[in-house]
């Protein structure tokens, strides 16, 4: 009876900071949905349609931008490059990346902390500055349109994010589990990937994640390194807004735009449990 | 073999030294609990003895294998952390499996072992639970099951009560100490409780500021200190000192103050030389003559009371078994038997004997 009291009276007094809190979260979740939303709408509008005024939200819909362009711009196979060049760089990254964090979090050597801190301020280099060196190296090395020579270049930025994230990971981890482990039989080995990594399952999902995301929205590199064998998506996408001849082509831009978020949507979706952990886990343990 | 022999043992970091020449020899099956303040080398000597922590000078032996290079791994040695280091992902059994697992035993041997120090420790019911679905006392028991379901040579205890209450530490303390008693097996044991200590070890190692400072059974601790530190460790409430001057006839002290004070059965140190005297607070008696005290407070306990009392602004503690009708305010007088009083050089903190 006195729960059933409390209870309701708890909610009488609900505050209304409660309410602005909720119409605060709606107005920034419809800032950040509404130009996607926008985006998928206009993939499925027919060209007179798009650049009405005022915008029209009813329309018939169709399909005709989707099976047109796809067809005859090679879109599927950028789209396998896509997934080639993001996986790959983004499991490289994680591999090596979470081991050069685990050191940094754990040796204690003079100077580790200084080279981790310098491995990231070489993220601080404006990206072009390195394209094209990059660009005369694989020329020089003929790796110049290869999948694995955007999938190393996208692991010079990955691997420092993955350390260091991965990194605030492992030192929230108490060392005795390694040293338990390394009193039970393993190496120092053997006692990350038998103790450390299946507790660190949830951050190390969710920065892959991210890396791979990274990866697959990559512009630049792609741009400088590829030419057309291994060309991704966002070169597409920058070839079909920056067609000098036709000029923009919004529909097909729309419909391949569309493409590319959603199997991002997709995985993001099966694996927001995992996600959500790990983002609220290095939020509370810094 | 589980013998343990602790041979000058140094250690720094850098230029840095925080272990100034350590050597115990710890026979196989005995209960040695290293005690000593917060940073007096306990733990880095612990885990010297693990191979968590490397050895800078000097040679730590298990059995008659120096061991100084050994991988933790291969030194065939459990270790109790004070957060239990249980792992997370892995049910109870599996964290007391883990160890036999890697060392390919055959799986119904495993089973046959964790079932078996499940049922010394009362464990069966948890099992196939998580360590987060445990309580502290559970991990504990745990934690020791992981331990001790390897048969290792040596045990290391990590300080692994002081994350428990008090009732349940007192609990686990009669434990361990049936478990030993079973077990047989070499001990080391890490604390910085002298009653955890005292009442654990069959021998005690007293540490202070990277050295050792008395090596001996409990009790020997206890009733003859070797130095100022050790006295002033071993025992609760602690032991009173008086610092002064011997006197001219040796029959007491000079206090700084100019004070003198008849101490029962003479110092045995030669007239003028600085001393301090030490007399536990359960060794004062109230007597009809002897030292005069001012009672300031008194906290009884049921089984016996404590007396805060003042002696020229100094305060003394006394300890008595059951009550008393003194009141605050009084004046008591309090004396000592002779052989309970214990005198120190001031200078070097040495223990000066009676000869």
């Amino acid at each position: 009876m006195s729960a059933t009291l409390t209870l309701a009276g708890r909610r009488r007094k609900r505050p209304i900071g409660r309410y602005v809190r909720i119409a605060g979260g709606i107005t920034a979740c419809i800032m950040f949905l509404f130009p996607i939303f926008w985006m998928v709408l206009t993939s499925f509008k027919m060209p007179r349609d798009i650049f009405t005024t005022p915008p029209t939200f009813f329309f018939t819909p169709t399909i005709e931008t989707y099976t047109s362009y796809l067809q005859h711009a090679d879109i599927p196979n950028r789209m396998l490059n896509t997934v080639i060049v993001a996986c790959g760089a983004g499991l490289i990254s994680i591999a090596a990346g979470s081991m050069a964090g685990y050191a940094l979090a754990r040796i204690k050597v003079k100077g580790l902390a200084t080279m981790g801190a310098l491995i990231l301020l070489s993220r601080g280099v404006p990206p072009i500055a390195l394209a094209v060196p990059m660009f005369l190296v694989a020329r020089n090395l003929g790796l110049t349109d290869k999948h694995i020579t955007l999938i190393l270049a996208y692991c010079t930025f990955l691997i420092p994010y993955v350390m260091w994230l991965m990194r605030g990971f492992f030192k929230a981890l108490p060392e005795e589990l390694e040293e338990s482990a390394m009193l039970d039989g393993c190496s120092r080995f053997g006692a990350f990937f038998r103790i450390i990594v299946p507790i660190s399952l949830p951050g190390l999902l969710s920065t892959l994640i991210f890396s791979v995301i990274l990866a697959w929205e990559e512009l630049l590199f792609a741009l400088v390194l590829t030419n057309r064998y291994a060309s991704t998506i966002p070169v597409a996408i920058a070839g079909i807004a920056g067609d000098s001849v036709n000029g923009a082509n919004w529909g097909a831009l729309t419909a391949v735009g569309t493409l590319t978020v959603l199997p991002v949507v997709v995985f993001a979706l099966l694996v927001q449990k995992w996600l959500i952990k790990g983002l609220a886990d290095g939020a509370t343990k810094g | 073999m589980g013998a343990v022999d602790i041979r000058g043992v140094r250690k720094s970091y850098g230029d840095h030294k925080v272990m100034h020449g350590v050597s115990i020899a710890i026979p196989d099956g005995e209960f040695v609990a290293l005690v000593g303040p917060s940073g007096c080398g306990k733990s880095t000597l612990l885990r010297m003895i693990a191979g968590l922590e490397e050895i800078t000078e000097g040679d730590i032996l298990i059995g008659d294998r120096v061991i100084n290079d050994v991988a933790p791994k291969d030194r065939d040695i459990a270790m109790v952390f004070q957060n239990y280091a249980l792992y997370p992902h892995m049910s109870v059994r599996k964290n007391m499996a883990f160890a036999l697992k890697l060392r390919r035993l055959p799986p119904a041997e495993i089973e046959k072992r964790v079932r078996s120090v499940a049922e010394i420790l009362s464990l069966e019911p948890l099992l196939d639970r998580k360590p987060r679905a445990l309580s502290g006392g559970q991990r504990q028991r745990v934690a020791m099951g992981r331990a001790i379901v390897r048969d290792p040579q040596v045990f290391l205890f990590d300080e692994p009560l002081s994350n428990l209450d008090a009732k349940l530490r007192v609990q686990m303390r009669s434990e361990l100490k049936e478990l030993h008693q079973r077990l047989g097996t070499t001990t080391v044991y890490v604390t910085h409780d002298q009653i955890e200590a005292m009442t654990l070890a069959n021998r005690v190692v007293v540490m202070n500021a990277g050295r050792v400072e008395q090596v001996g059974a409990p009790l020997e601790l206890y009733d003859r200190p070797d130095n100022l530190f050790v006295a002033a460790f071993i025992g609760s409430p602690p032991m009173n000192f008086l610092q002064g001057a011997v006197t001219e006839d040796r029959s007491g002290l000079t206090l700084p103050d100019g004070l003198v004070l008849a101490v029962p059965g003479g110092v045995y140190a030669s007239a003028g030389t600085p001393v301090t005297i030490g007399i536990r607070p359960e060794h004062f008696t109230i007597a009809s003559a002897g030292w005069p005290v001012a009672v300031s407070v008194i906290e009884p306990t049921g089984s016996e009371t404590q007396i805060s009392t003042r002696l020229a602004g100094r305060t003394l503690r006394v300890l008595i078994r059951g009550r008393t009708a003194v009141e605050p305010g009084e004046t008591i007088h309090i004396t000592a038997e002779p052989d309970n009083i214990h005198v120190f050089d001031t200078q070097t903190g040495l223990r000066i004997d009676r000869r």
